[in-house]
Formats: structure tokens, C-alpha cells, sequence
């Protein structure tokens, strides 16, 4: 009830904005909405949102299992953290588009350099988070683990991992709004499609409408998969915390 | 399962890198099935040599032997549940192929039965203990270590645990090594007591008890818990003095 709420002030705001500054700067409503069915229609929107969606979900899983695996590592072995950090602090603070330009100059306009280079870009801040999650582990159930001579695999899944889910979820959250932000760059920047190939399109056309169109598309995607998915998964991780009365 | 202990020397370095030894010449032997119980004051070493003797601490010297394979069921000072398993898995997690029938009767004796499915923290202290105590029987352990296992639990229940423990003692026969600083506990669980004197810990005495458990009575605790006041107390005068 109150996000529809929030929703119809939005739609009321970006209405009255439109009649305020005129449909050439900012169309309203209706005609966005006339856009959205048109490139419906053709097929085109529903292509370039799949093309952007597994882009993002090559990119997204490359970077959490290597930034996961990483973060481990440099939190257990306290060699691998010094060798590592230098390299973390630059990725960490390299802007998303030296990354990008880098790969399309080095690897060709090709798609493994636009996912590769999206996934470098998320990286790090899963190996940071993950890597702070392995620090703080309990060693008491470690101890607990080694004297009941739980089998590694068997004590890795059951003492070592539920540690590090919130961790993880907390890198999948926030490494995740950012790949949705990166992989339009990407692609405005060296790809035939996709949302940010098209957005570019209508930028250099001045066509705002159509730039509405696929951008309010996308965020209605990323709305959905973030209540459909990840919050689900959050609930599900946090199941045996007792309920905050 | 005999077990042989002999450590030489263990010490920690603090913080500030002073080396402090914390167990000195410390040795003994438990015959199968014995139950050894140590009693000393906190902050001794127990917990320490409980560390060693069950493998998790390397970085001493001297040897502590026991078969190799040898399963070992250890009930630590907290009760160390993992927080996202329930009861029952927790107690599966270490005892994988644990008979159904025989975990439903210790979880009987224990008085669990209510709480196999809730998660730890639900529990109270005094649960979560038992709870640690199913963890370390469900295994059937060769050798069990129990490191406070009735510490800040109220008189009533601690009696009642003890006594859970002791029949669980008898019907699993394991050699079992029991820390303690109550002296009661000790007199009333143990096969073999042995005194424990400041840091660094050393064995001041070792007091076999030659009466069954079961058959102990209240008078000759009493004769026991006096014989180890007097023997601790020298303990106390000899470091005053």
C-alpha cells in the first residue's frame, strides 16, 4: 500500500515536472510509457534487457566465486593478505572506466572483455568483505570442529560458511548495484546492444523519450529481481537469528 | 583406552612479550575407562592442559598418547553450538551416523527430548550445556574431556547434571578427563583425583578413589573433601610462606 503510494507521488512529480519544463526536456508519463510498448512490440527491448541481464549475471557470478575465493584466502593466510592488499587498493580505487577502456583497448571490442572487465570492477569488494568475514571467524567452533574430527568439506559447509553468508550477502548486495551500474558503461562504451548500447543511441539522437523508456525499464527489472531474489535469500540466511520482538 | 600425558613445559607469550610458563612437569596416566578429575584454582593451566590433550594446541613440549583413531568427545567451557543448526543437527553434525534410537534415550536422559528442534539461541545456559553434554556422548566417545561442564549453573540443576553425567560415564565406559574447581563435583565423579597447585600448574597430589561411584557415601565425601582441603591448604601456606 505505501509503495504504491511512493509510486503515484513519483509518477505525480515526474507529471507535473514535464508540464513545468515542457515535453522536449522531459516527456511525460504517457508518451514514455507509448515508447516502452513500441520497443516492446519490435522485440528489441526485451533482447537488449536479456543481453544486459546475462551480462550481468556472467559478470556478477565470476567476480563473487573469484572475489569470494580471494577474500578467503587473504583472511586464512596472512602471506597471501600482504601480498594481495597493494594490488587491492589500487583495484578498489581505480574509476570503473579505466577498467573498462583497458579491456576493449587490450582484448578487442569483444564480449569477454566487457564481462571481464565488469567483474574486475566488482571484485574487490568482494575479496574486502569476504576477507573481513574470514578474520573475524570463531576459532572456539573451529575447535569444536577439529576435536569432533569433522571431515574438512563437511566442516567448511557447516561451521566455516554460515560465518561468512552474511558477509557474502552483504558483497552480493552491494557488488551487485554496482554491476548494474558498470555494465551500461560497458556497453554504451563497446557494445553492439544491451540497455546501455541503446541508452547511448538515443543520447547521441537526443531522443529522451526512448532514453526514459529503456532507462526506467531497467530499474523496473533491477526492483524485481532484488525483492524477488536477493531479499529472499537474505530472509532465508537469517532464519535462525530468534526474531527481533 | 589409556591414556599417557607428559608435558615438559608449556608457556604463552602475553602481550606485552613476557613468556610465562603454564604448566611445568606435568604428568600422568589413566587407565581405560578411568574417570581423572582435576581440581585446581581458575586461571591455573586446566583448560590449557585439556587443549593439549585433546590436540589443539601443538606448541608445547612433551607428548600426550592415546591410541591413534581414537574418537574423542569434548565438552568445552561454553557450550560452542553452532548458532544456525538446531539441537538435533548439531549433535549430528559430530555424530553423523549416530544410531536414531540410542540419541532419542540420551536425549531422554538429559531431559532434552523438547528442544532437539530449537535453535541454541533459544536455549538457556544451563540447555545449551546439555545440549554440548548429547554432543560429546552421541559420539560414543574412547575419550571424553569435559571442561566445566556444571560451572555457573544453579545448585539444583548442577546436582541433576551430575548425576546425568555419571550415569552416562558408567553406561559409555570411556576414559574421561573431568575439570573442575568445585571439589564436591570432583570427589563425586571421579575414579582419580588430582590436585592442582598455582601457575605454573604442577600435580601437588593424586587421590585414587577405590569406592564405586554409586556406592560413595555422604561420610566418606566428607573424609575425602577434608583430606584435600588439608592438602591444598599446604599448597596455599607453602606459596604464602
Amino acid at each position: 500500500m505505501l509503495r504504491l503510494l511512493s509510486f503515484t507521488v513519483f509518477l505525480a512529480t515526474w507529471w507535473g515536472a514535464a508540464l513545468l519544463a515542457g515535453g522536449e526536456k522531459l516527456p511525460p508519463p504517457p508518451a514514455v510509457l507509448a515508447a516502452i510498448v513500441a520497443e516492446a512490440d519490435s522485440g528489441a527491448l526485451f533482447f537488449n534487457l536479456g543481453v544486459t541481464l546475462a551480462r550481468v549475471a556472467l559478470a556478477f557470478t565470476l567476480a563473487m566465486t573469484l572475489g569470494a575465493a580471494i577474500g578467503y584466502l587473504m583472511g586464512r593466510v596472512p602471506l597471501a593478505d600482504r601480498l594481495g592488499d597493494p594490488w587491492l587498493i589500487v583495484l578498489l580505487n581505480l574509476p570503473a572506466l579505466v577498467v573498462i577502456v583497458l579491456a576493449y583497448i587490450w582484448a578487442g571490442l569483444t564480449e569477454v572483455a566487457a564481462i571481464a572487465a565488469i567483474a574486475i570492477n566488482k571484485l574487490p569488494i568482494a575479496v574486502v568483505t569476504v576477507r573481513e568475514g574470514t578474520r573475524v571467524l570463531d576459532t572456539a567452533l573451529d575447535e569444536m570442529a577439529t576435536v569432533f574430527a569433522v571431515p574438512r568439506w563437511r566442516a567448511f559447509r557447516h561451521v566455516i560458511l554460515p560465518q561468512l553468508a552474511p558477509y557474502i550477502a552483504t558483497a552480493a548486495r552491494s557488488g551487485l548495484s554496482l554491476v548494474w551500474k558498470i555494465v551500461l558503461v560497458a556497453e554504451l562504451l563497446g557494445r553492439p546492444n544491451g540497455v546501455g548500447f541503446e541508452i547511448g543511441v538515443a543520447f547521441q539522437l537526443f531522443d529522451i523519450t526512448r532514453l526514459l523508456a529503456y532507462s526506467l525499464t531497467f530499474a523496473a527489472v533491477v526492483l524485481v529481481i532484488e525483492t524477488v531474489l536477493v531479499q529472499p535469500f537474505e530472509i532465508r540466511l537469517s532464519r535462525w537469528r530468534p526474531r527481533a520482538a | 583406552m589409556q591414556l599417557e600425558v607428559n608435558i615438559a613445559r608449556k608457556a604463552f607469550t602475553n602481550a606485552a612479550g613476557e613468556r610465562h610458563d603454564v604448566l611445568a612437569d606435568f604428568n600422568f596416566a589413566l587407565g581405560s575407562g578411568e574417570v581423572g578429575v582435576f581440581v585446581g584454582p581458575s586461571g591455573c593451566g586446566k583448560s590449557t592442559m585439556l587443549k593439549i590433550v585433546a590436540g589443539l594446541d601443538h606448541d608445547y613440549q612433551g607428548g600426550a598418547a592415546y591410541p591413534a583413531g581414537a574418537r574423542i568427545g569434548m565438552v568445552f567451557q561454553e557450550p560452542r553450538l553452532l548458532p544456525w543448526r538446531s539441537v538435533d543437527d548439531n549433535v549430528r553434525l559430530a555424530a553423523p551416523k549416530v544410531d536414531d534410537e540410542k540419541l532419542s534415550a540420551l536425549f531422554a536422559v538429559l531431559e532434552l527430548t523438547a528442544h532437539r528442534n530449537h535453535f541454541p539461541g533459544e536455549l538457556s545456559l544451563g540447555l545449551a550445556r546439555r545440549a554440548a553434554l548429547a554432543r560429546a556422548f552421541a559420539i560414543e566417545p574412547d575419550f571424553l574431556i569435559l571442561d566445566e561442564p556444571l560451572a555457573s549453573l544453579d545448585d539444583a540443576l548442577a546436582v541433576r547434571l551430575r548425576e546425568q553425567i555419571a550415569t552416562l560415564v558408567d553406561s559409555r565406559c570411556a576414559t574421561t578427563l573431568l575439570v573442575t574447581h568445585d571439589v564436591d563435583d570432583a570427589i563425586r565423579l571421579g575414579d582419580r583425583l588430582f590436585l592442582l597447585s598455582h601457575r605454573p600448574a604442577r600435580i601437588l597430589a593424586e587421590l585414587p578413589i577405590r569406592t564405586p561411584r554409586s556406592a560413595r557415601s555422604e561420610a566418606e565425601i566428607a573424609a575425602i573433601k577434608a583430606d584435600v582441603a588439608r592438602r591444598t591448604n599446604g599448597d596455599r601456606a607453602e606459596r604464602d610462606a
